[in-house]
């Protein structure tokens, strides 16, 4: 085996697919988790409502979603969903980069089913006179839940969370089987061209890394600036 | 902090490298194994693949190997990998030989060693015929569609370079993007694709295949380096093949006109390891 070529990881055309690769991961888990958090408190609340219909939705939505892994996910909205839409919508979405399109579609609907349980969790963890003090105030569901449940659950669910979406900086990995262009593809392109796979493993290694402790350090600071209330 | 580091990669590092020259001499090796491991793909018909009336792997490369295994004496055994883990894997010492389509080129030299070559074809492009792309330079600006871990991108890019390129796990994927219209061409090796569109039944005519090469690709199989002896009953065994006829007939038997993928005659000789 040849020497660690550190070179090759700083400066050249192999440095520069690794470094477009690493910008595609994180447009990717951003993108994702500004969608996913939205989606998984709207779910949580379906699950919590005080409708069986909506409840029912909930449920089947997060077991339906998580009960499958997530590589079956992302073929299924590759190779499979955009196929039963119309041949001129198909032409458009097509024409663009529809790898990236869904495997965000995928990422997002996959992490907001576990997110949504994170989040009942933390809903349940509020002692339900609350909830129902604040309705005898005279608030309706939505806005006690907005006002007075949420606030305090979303702050016991913060590591919970923070577990989850580092599950996910790290699941993007995986949209490489679509041919999306994110660290995990552009390593094995490293690879493929010039056999450096230590070297360009190494790369992707050390950034999910960072990437994963700069998600912890985040979720501390918001930890310590909205500590969990007595309660 | 950082030195602890350093030290650290270090260890792996040397670790890694005391696995890779742990053989001394491959063949005494294999010989008191009693099998060679062959790495095949088993998915890249007629190469190597799963015969769906038996289940066991066939094809070109599979007979090659099975009669080198019985030169050497030993119970050849078939694994098969992934393209883009083929040569870690024979480096690794996981498989004793490759015969996985594997493209016999420069930059690999360095890698591992290669046998006579075994099969010369040329990489080129398939197309919808709604296209209306004629040839391979109609591409600029496209998408192109192929497998990781191979030539193909390269190739590709090497021809059009304003092309854009999308790889996947296996190249049954990268054709189904392009049946899903998901590409505008579909890279693979011409007697791949030729097998591919004989696949397609009456929607056959929906697709071709454009004419210019996008390079031409001697196959071979791959022997770890520095593995002298092996190389040679290797190399011996197709040289006898070849010298006896017998390598014609396994030519015809697996791409000839009764096969799909119908080619009339040879046209390559296994006489020669260089490129």
């Amino acid at each position: 085996m040849p020497g660690f070529d550190l070179q090759l990881l700083l400066h050249g055309q192999y440095h520069e697919w690794l470094v477009a690769g690493l910008l595609v991961s994180l447009k990717l888990a951003g993108l994702t988790i500004a969608c996913a958090l939205p989606l998984a408190i709207v779910v949580a609340l379906l699950r919590l409502s005080p409708w069986r219909p909506l409840r029912w939705l909930g449920a089947t939505y997060v077991e339906g979603i998580r009960n499958v892994p997530l590589i079956a996910h992302l073929l299924f909205w590759y190779f499979g969903a955009p196929e039963l839409l119309p041949d001129a919508w198909k032409e458009r979405l097509y024409a663009g980069s529809y790898e990236f399109v869904a495997a965000a579609i995928g990422l997002t609907l996959y992490a907001a089913a576990f997110m949504a349980e994170n989040i009942r969790s933390g809903i349940r963890a509020i002692p339900a006179v609350q909830f129902e003090a604040a309705r005898a105030l005279g608030l309706g569901f939505i806005p006690a839940m907005r006002r007075v449940v949420l606030p305090q659950a979303l702050r016991v669910t913060v590591p919970p969370l923070l577990s989850q979406v580092i599950i996910l900086w790290n699941d993007t990995s995986v949209a490489t089987v679509i041919g999306v262009g994110e660290m995990m593809y552009q390593a094995a392109r490293v690879e493929s061209a010039a056999f450096h796979s230590v070297e360009a493993f190494a790369f992707v290694t050390a950034a999910y890394l960072a990437g994963s402790l700069a998600l912890t350090a985040v979720a501390a600071w918001i930890h310590r600036r909205w500590p969990v209330r007595t309660l | 902090m950082r030195l602890k580091l350093k030290s650290l990669l270090a260890t792996v590092l040397a670790a890694t490298t005391l696995v890779s020259v742990a053989h001394a001499d491959q063949l005494a090796d294999i010989k008191k194994k009693g099998e060679i491991v062959v790495g095949v793909l088993g998915t890249d018909e007629p190469n190597s693949f799963v015969d769906p009336k038996t289940r066991e792997i066939v094809g070109y490369e599979v007979d090659l190997a099975k009669a080198i295994a019985q030169k050497i004496g030993v119970k050849p055994v078939f694994k098969q990998i992934a393209v883009a883990a083929r040569i870690p894997e024979l480096q690794q010492g996981r498989v004793d030989l490759l015969a996985a389509s594997l493209t016999h080129n420069k930059e690999r030299e360095s890698q591992i060693d290669f046998s006579l070559t075994t099969f010369v074809t040329g990489q080129k492009v398939m197309v919808k015929a709604s296209s209306g792309i004629a040839d391979v330079p109609q591409l600029a600006g496209k998408k192109v569609l192929t497998v990781k871990g191979g030539t193909q991108e390269e190739n590709v890019r090497k021809a059009v370079p304003s092309v854009e390129v999308v790889t996947f796990e296996t190249t049954q994927q990268a054709f189904q993007a392009l049946q899903q219209g998901k590409g505008a061409g579909y890279v693979n090796d011409e007697a791949t694709l030729v097998n591919d569109i004989a696949k397609l039944g009456p929607a056959k005519k929906d697709y071709r295949i454009l004419p210019t090469n996008l390079s031409t690709e001697p196959l071979a199989l791959g022997i770890r380096k520095n593995e002298p002896a092996l190389k040679k009953v290797v190399d011996d065994t197709l040289a006898e093949l070849e010298k006896s006829g017998e390598a014609d007939k396994i030519f015809i038997k697996w791409y000839g006109p009764a096969t799909k993928l119908q080619f009339d005659k040879r046209s390559f000789k296994i006489d020669s390891d260089k490129i």
